[in-house]
């Protein structure tokens, strides 16, 4: 057990040596059963190379920041056990479907403007002053989104997408189902606001529902379900004479 | 006492420690924590994400296991010495969050405080800091961009041109970990905190020698490591000087040889000036006592 | 600050590789699924060459039986079932009803889409049949 080791092989990019990705392989002491694909780059950057770069924060599944390609399947790093592959090697790679910038970091810009394009907040025809008090909800209203809120923004889904790596004008999973979190929240007034975004040909109708977001999400967010009710929505507001209501 | 302040907790638990019970584990003795008593439902609707980190992170469902648990260090309770509107000593430098200290959470932050602390603090310290760089009057060679250029070469020449040294980053910063768990943790003692003050400054030595591999203008993490570094140990020093000159236990700060509170002597806020390369200069400013006078903690 | 580090970073871009869809079980299930459709098309169109045929009249009509359309059916049949298949199993994930405030099953939506699609075959081929006579 002391001297179990395991082999990583990790993606090495730097900009200003490399043409293109490489893999570098590091064996290394798989010294306790606990330990996931994050703890092995960490000893990695510690013991053996402190070159590798790669993004990480919280070590428990709730920043999103740990995703990459592990042999093949975006996860979360942080919640990738080792156990799970040994002995057959672990390769490390950088999340598809983005450019990399370095390493195992990809470029998260245009993540980040869809997020934003989405306008994820609570948004009212009239604000209310704060003194007048908070917007109450229900339990059974919460859970009308809670498993859309669930999103860390970690990526993987958008690395599981081949509709965005294909086109990746296309607004993405976790855009639509936090797009779909405020629409269905009983506080939120926004929908006609948003829908020149999710509606529109680069938003719900570029997927054609390959369905591998849901299944790689690590948070249960089914991705998926919300464009498809998204789909359905937008069309009966379409369709029903009564629909276009706010 | 489950739901009692963490300080609280985290004493008992060492206290149960350093009586020998607790069960061994890779990392360090642990207790448990049982909430199967709550049952399935009440667990699924107030603790889902306590279930789902048992189940994905280690492997129990704590529905039908206790939860292995110990203290950790959670939360920085000093910083940055700010106002109520996050302004700080240095003009046109505001702080809000953890890193500030504008005097809500004293010794000790009670749960839950922190995160609208942000929102409320961070509100207030960008409307100050907008007002501020609205009033401030213009000026024609902007001191900021010269502090960010000195610290820029400042880097520079201490990282990225540095050559040799033998240290590794992670070694020093686990070492620095495990000290301040030790001198600095739950319970403190004189001893405790002079030993460490001690090997604080042996890490200090240690720290510039270290090795930097990565010469990368990209991305470069081993940089960044190694900046938080030097701030930690900075910090690290900074917690140990203050906490051996508070001869008295206050909300997380408890010193075994001094278990009492003493509001005479110490109703008051540690300053730590590292002003020069010399020594940090500890000084003191009494706490504003509003409507709420401090009692003694009888739960 | 050198040049070096004002100078944009050059990122390395991602290209879909070609073979895309067989790198994963998923992946390659769903270039089926949407590959069906082709199939199914081809032979709407025949069916409409039909009707045409069959406009001018009972008498000079025959309908176009060979072994192999036989065959290009069976399979075309089982492709329009495994796709209604999916989009069924799909309206369960999709539509939500709220009963006495509570969220129907999902279970229940997808048993009760089905069982529509049942009669409505039965309708259907009733239909059929019975005019057919
Ligand atoms: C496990 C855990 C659970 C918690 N649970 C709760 C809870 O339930 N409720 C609650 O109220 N609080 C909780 N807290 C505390 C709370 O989460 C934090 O206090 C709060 O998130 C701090 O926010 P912040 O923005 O002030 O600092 P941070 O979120 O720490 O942000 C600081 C940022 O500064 C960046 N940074 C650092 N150095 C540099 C540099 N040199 N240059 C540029 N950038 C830099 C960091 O990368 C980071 O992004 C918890 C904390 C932990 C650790
Ligand atoms: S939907 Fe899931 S996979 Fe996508 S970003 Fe959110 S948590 Fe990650
Ligand atoms: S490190 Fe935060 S999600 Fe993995």
């Amino acid at each position: 057990m002391a001297d179990k080791r395991i082999t990583i092989q990790a993606t090495r990019y730097d900009p200003d040596k490399d043409e293109r990705p490489r893999l570098q392989s590091y064996e290394i002491p798989f010294s306790d059963d606990s330990m996931v694909v994050l703890d092995a780059l960490n000893y990695i950057k510690s013991e053996v190379d402190g070159s590798l770069s790669y993004r990480w924060s919280c070590r428990m599944g709730i920043c999103g920041s740990c995703g990459m390609m592990v042999n093949g399947t975006p996860k979360l790093t942080c919640n990738a056990f080792l156990r799970d592959y040994w002995p057959r090697p672990v390769v490390v790679e950088p999340l598809n479907n983005f450019p990399v910038i370095r390493d195992l970091v990809i470029d998260m810009d245009d993540f980040m403007h869809k997020l934003k394009a989405i306008k994820p907040w609570i948004i009212r025809r009239q604000e209310i002053p704060l003194g007048a008090g908070e917007h109450r909800q229900t339990n059974e209203q919460i859970d009308d989104f809670r498993q859309f809120s669930q999103c860390i923004n970690c990526m993987l889904c958008y690395a599981a997408c081949p509709v965005y790596g294909l086109n990746n004008e296309f607004l993405g999973p976790a855009a639509i189902a936090l797009a779909r979190r405020y629409n269905l929240d009983s506080r939120d007034q926004g929908l006609k606001q948003r829908l020149p975004v999710i509606a529109d040909n680069e938003g719900v109708w570029e997927c054609s529902f390959v369905g591998e977001c849901s299944v790689v999400c690590p948070k249960g967010v089914d991705p998926a379900k919300a464009i498809q009710q998204t789909k359905l929505e937008t069309t009966m507001r379409f369709v029903l004479p009564y629909g276009n209501r706010d | 006492m489950e739901l009692g302040p963490r300080d609280i907790i985290s004493r008992a638990m060492m206290t149960e420690f350093e009586e020998g019970h607790g069960f061994e584990g890779p990392h360090g003795k642990y207790l448990h924590l049982d909430v199967r008593h709550l049952g399935e439902d009440v667990i699924d609707r107030k603790l889902p994400f306590m279930r789902e980190l048992g189940r994905e992170f280690v492997g129990i469902d704590i529905v039908k296991d206790p939860i292995p648990v110990r203290p950790v260090q959670h939360y920085m309770m000093g910083g940055i010495d700010a106002d109520i509107s996050g302004a700080t000593p240095m003009a046109g430098l505001y702080a809000a969050g953890e890193c500030a200290n504008v005097g809500l959470n004293g010794a000790n932050r009670l749960g839950s405080n922190s995160l609208p602390e942000c929102l409320v603090f961070g509100a207030a310290a960008g409307r100050a800091a907008a007002e501020y760089a609205s009033s401030a009057k213009p000026v024609t060679a902007n001191p900021v961009d010269a502090i960010l250029w000195d610290e820029a070469r400042r880097v520079e020449v201490a990282y990225l041109e540095k050559k040799g040294g033998d240290e590794r980053i992670g070694a020093i910063r686990e070492e620095m970990q495990h000290e301040m768990d030790t001198g600095a943790g739950v319970f403190r003692t004189k001893e405790g905190l002079e030993t460490l003050v001690e090997r604080l400054g042996g890490l200090r030595q240690r720290f510039s020698r270290i090795k930097i591999e990565d010469s990368s203008r990209t991305f470069n993490t081993e940089l960044t490591s190694a900046i938080e570094l030097d701030f930690m140990l900075e910090l690290s020093q900074t917690i140990a000087l203050t906490a051996l000159a508070r001869d008295e236990s206050r909300g997380a700060h408890a010193r075994r040889d001094f278990p009492e509170r003493n509001d005479e002597k110490y109703l008051k806020h540690s300053l730590v000036f590292h002003r020069d390369a010399g020594k940090p200069r500890l000084e003191y400013r009494d706490v504003r006592v509003g409507n709420f006078k401090p009692q003694a903690r009888t739960y | 600050m050198t040049n070096e580090a004002q100078a944009a970073p050059r990122e390395y871009r991602w290209r879909m590789p070609a073979n895309w869809w067989t790198r994963n079980r998923h992946y390659f299930l769903y270039v089926v699924r949407e590959f069906t459709v082709v199939p199914i098309a081809l032979w709407l169109l025949w069916l409409l060459v039909e009707i045409k045929r069959a406009g001018d009249g009972p008498a000079r009509y025959s309908p176009h039986g060979s072994a192999a359309f036989v065959v290009f059916s069976v399979i075309t049949l089982v492709f329009a079932l495994y796709h209604s298949y999916t989009f069924l199993s799909l309206a369960g994930v999709i539509i939500h009803f709220k009963v006495l405030d509570r969220p129907l099953p999902s279970r229940l939506i997808v048993l009760a889409q089905f069982a529509l699609w049942a009669v409505a075959s039965v309708v259907v081929g009733f239909v059929l049949i019975w005019f057919a006579r």
